[in-house]
């Protein structure tokens, strides 16, 4: 059964004056989503957002949403949580009123949202420092209270702008558990990662942005089958890594060290593995040798790469 | 949510957000002891004052002259020959007053000027005038009639409200005063402090612009009343404390309690609150840093305002008293303070405060619009004409 388009983008476009920070892209989410805008630094991922939410305006193209079956040019407050790139919170007050206060601006009776908050408090096992001013909190805490007062409404729709920054690797993987389950229970997620792997772990379709042209969009499956047929081999040595034997070998269109005595070989997808398996037989000195498909980390830097 | 009830969510959070009624209540309880204090200390002082200062004469002073003088002065007499004794000692003790009288008139030696000397020159004239009228032969009832005063009948068409509600306008302004300096501070912090702390894009993407600016313009107004309200109780506290003291009637305070006078002000005055507001808020909008910023200094504009519209008071019918009451920047003090002390019609009453409304509504308008485009740019902070081209682009 087809799924309802909550978010429809068309030939969206904003430039600031010279620069055109969005040119002509469009894409749609459906119900359930979630969708993840992927690019570098300047690519007009935050420009998108913020237009979708009003923020700035678009200087051409459409938007339409579907929230609930009524469409509209911008759905009402309490249907979208917002996590900006540039994170702040009321420093200088307790942090339960400032949930309550945000999450009251986008509707929700204060008192139900004093109840979520704590119960959201009790879940990150801080609830005993709820009257507690937000600068007492360390900042990965604190990171974690911003995105409690972005979804604390229960919003339809979430808009999160590069959740996983500045956050450590135990606390990245917290946050991909929160937002697995705030999909699961209904919201629709568009988020935006420079960290390939957790973007990896979570997102249903990718929209791949460049100097504010889509490189691609579509769901993970097709961007690996479009651009991850290359070979990507990690080889280990017992001593030094002979570059100059690797930069020999046929095929090879990238080598890269990543770690110590450790390279990491990606061949053109018209190699074929016993080929290159039959290459590398040749070199002394190598101590395993393990052949893996492209990341979506390799793809990206592909991709962009070419662009 | 509709637009009044996000509107009052943000003036209530930012009312609760500055105003603190411990804060309130402890500077009450400061005031009124300072008060007191600075009363009994006056008093104390004045008691200090009203000992009688020591006035040397030699013996040889006229009696009738001695007598007069002792109404205000505690008199000491010396002898001739002490005078030269009684100078080096004025000299070491840095004090005293030596009189003399001589055919040429008096001589008075004292180590400086003081004000303790005033009741000894008139006294010294009045004796004068005496011993001058006894050697014309003028009679007292005669110089009298001489130096009476013309008789003038006067007749004004319009008579002058009392003191006590001329006292009440400076009363209104300076609480107005007192409101906008809040709110200057206030106004960092609510909107420059939130873009700094860079909430502000998380608060409007969940509101309109406009609803955030009018519940800023609205709490800190709130708030600025509110501490109107508590120098106004201190006032009133002091003022009863100071008849408890005095023994004044205190049905004096009467005098200012004009009622319509105070509806006018009040009306005025919380109309000139909202409009400066309004424009504190739209300033706070361009400015990224505070403390660096030169627009800051155009948040002080209010108070000279106001302070201009004083002048209103010496001559209120004259063409610069007249616009002052009209110019929206200034009739919220300008007009109620003519109305205390000339003839001014209704009509311009409620020309001039028509005129404020207006000018509060476009500049509530044009504070969000300003605030709307220069809420991302945390970077460098905008010029004017940056601003004025960003919201014409609006």
């Amino acid at each position: 059964m087809a799924r309802t388009k909550i978010l429809q983008v068309s030939s969206l476009r904003k430039s600031f004056k010279k620069i055109q920070a969005v040119k002509d892209i469009s894409f749609s989410l459906e119900q359930g989503d979630i969708f993840a805008f992927i690019g570098p630094n300047g690519a007009g991922k935050t420009t998108s957002m913020r237009i979708l939410l009003d923020i700035i305006k678009a200087d051409s193209g459409t938007i339409t949403w579907n929230i609930n079956g009524k469409e509209c040019r911008l759905p009402p407050s309490s249907d979208i949580g917002y996590l900006p790139e540039e994170r702040g919170l009321y420093a200088d007050l307790p942090i339960i009123r400032s949930l309550v206060y945000l999450a009251s601006i986008r509707g929700m009776n204060p008192s139900k949202a004093n109840m979520a908050a704590m119960e959201w408090l009790e879940r990150l096992e801080l609830a005993d420092r709820a009257n507690e001013k937000l600068q007492t909190l360390s900042k990965g805490n604190q990171q974690k209270i911003q995105f409690v007062a972005s979804i604390l409404h229960k919003p339809t729709f979430a808009i999160l702008d590069e959740p996983f920054s500045g956050l450590d690797p135990q606390n990245q993987e917290k946050f991909i558990e929160y937002i697995k389950e705030l999909n699961e229970k209904g919201t629709t997620i568009l988020l935006s990662s420079h960290q390939m792997p957790l973007v990896e772990k979570i997102a249903h379709k990718v929209f791949l942005m460049n100097s504010g042209e889509a490189l691609f969009n579509g769901t993970l499956t097709d961007i690996y089958k479009n651009f991850g047929q290359q070979h990507i081999i990690d080889i280990s040595f017992t001593n030094d890594i002979p570059h100059e034997k690797l930069h020999l070998l046929k095929y090879a269109e990238n080598i890269a060290g990543i770690g110590e005595n450790l390279v990491k070989v990606t061949f053109h997808p018209i190699a074929e593995l016993k080929q290159i398996l039959g290459n590398l037989a040749k070199i002394e000195g190598i101590a395993n040798i393990k052949s893996h498909n492209s990341s979506l980390h390799d793809i990206f830097l592909k991709i962009v790469k070419e662009h | 949510m509709n637009y009044y009830k996000q509107v009052l969510t943000v003036t209530l959070w930012e009312y609760r957000r500055f105003f603190k009624l411990k804060n309130e209540l402890l500077s009450i309880a400061i005031m009124l002891l300072i008060f007191t204090a600075s009363y009994f200390a006056g008093k104390f002082s004045a008691a200090g004052f009203s000992e009688k200062p020591i006035l040397t004469v030699l013996k040889d002073l006229n009696p009738e002259l001695t007598t007069m003088l002792s109404e205000a002065y505690t008199i000491q007499e010396i002898l001739p020959g002490e005078k030269e004794q009684y100078l080096k000692k004025m000299a070491q003790t840095k004090e005293g007053f030596l009189l003399e009288h001589s055919t040429e008139g008096f001589t008075l030696q004292a180590f400086k000027k003081s004000g303790k000397l005033q009741a000894m020159r008139k006294t010294l004239n009045d004796y004068h005038q005496v011993q001058v009228m006894q050697k014309i032969g003028l009679s007292s009832e005669n110089l009298n009639f001489v130096l009476s005063p013309a008789t003038l009948e006067e007749h004004y068409l319009y008579e002058t409200g009392t003191k006590g509600r001329t006292i009440l306008a400076y009363f209104f302004a300076g609480l107005m005063i007192l409101a906008v300096f809040l709110s200057f501070a206030y106004q960092f912090t609510a909107i420059t402090g939130e873009k700094q702390l860079k909430i502000t894009e998380q608060i409007v993407s969940a509101i309109k612009p406009q609803v955030w600016m009018d519940g800023k313009i609205l709490g800190i107004t709130l708030t600025g009343l509110s501490s109107m309200l508590t120098y106004s109780i201190i006032s009133i506290l002091g003022g009863i404390l100071f008849f408890q003291f005095t023994g004044a009637s205190i049905t004096n305070i009467l005098q200012f309690l004009h009622l319509p006078s105070i509806l006018l002000f009040l009306a005025f005055t919380l109309m000139g609150i909202l409009l400066w507001n309004a424009f504190l808020a739209a300033i706070a909008s361009m400015i990224t840093d505070p403390n660096n910023s030169g627009k800051s200094s155009v948040m002080l504009l209010p108070v000279l305002f106001v302070v201009a519209s004083f002048s209103v008071i010496r001559d209120p019918d004259n063409g610069m008293s007249v616009f002052l009451s009209w110019f929206p920047l200034t009739s919220a003090t300008a007009m109620p303070m003519r109305w205390v002390t000339t003839e001014v019609e209704w009509w311009q009453l409620f020309g001039s405060y028509a005129g404020l409304i207006i000018t509060f509504y476009l500049l509530r308008k044009l504070a969000a619009k300003i605030f709307h485009v220069s809420i991302l740019m945390s970077g460098k902070e905008p010029s004017l004409r940056e601003v004025i081209k960003l919201v014409k682009a609006e």
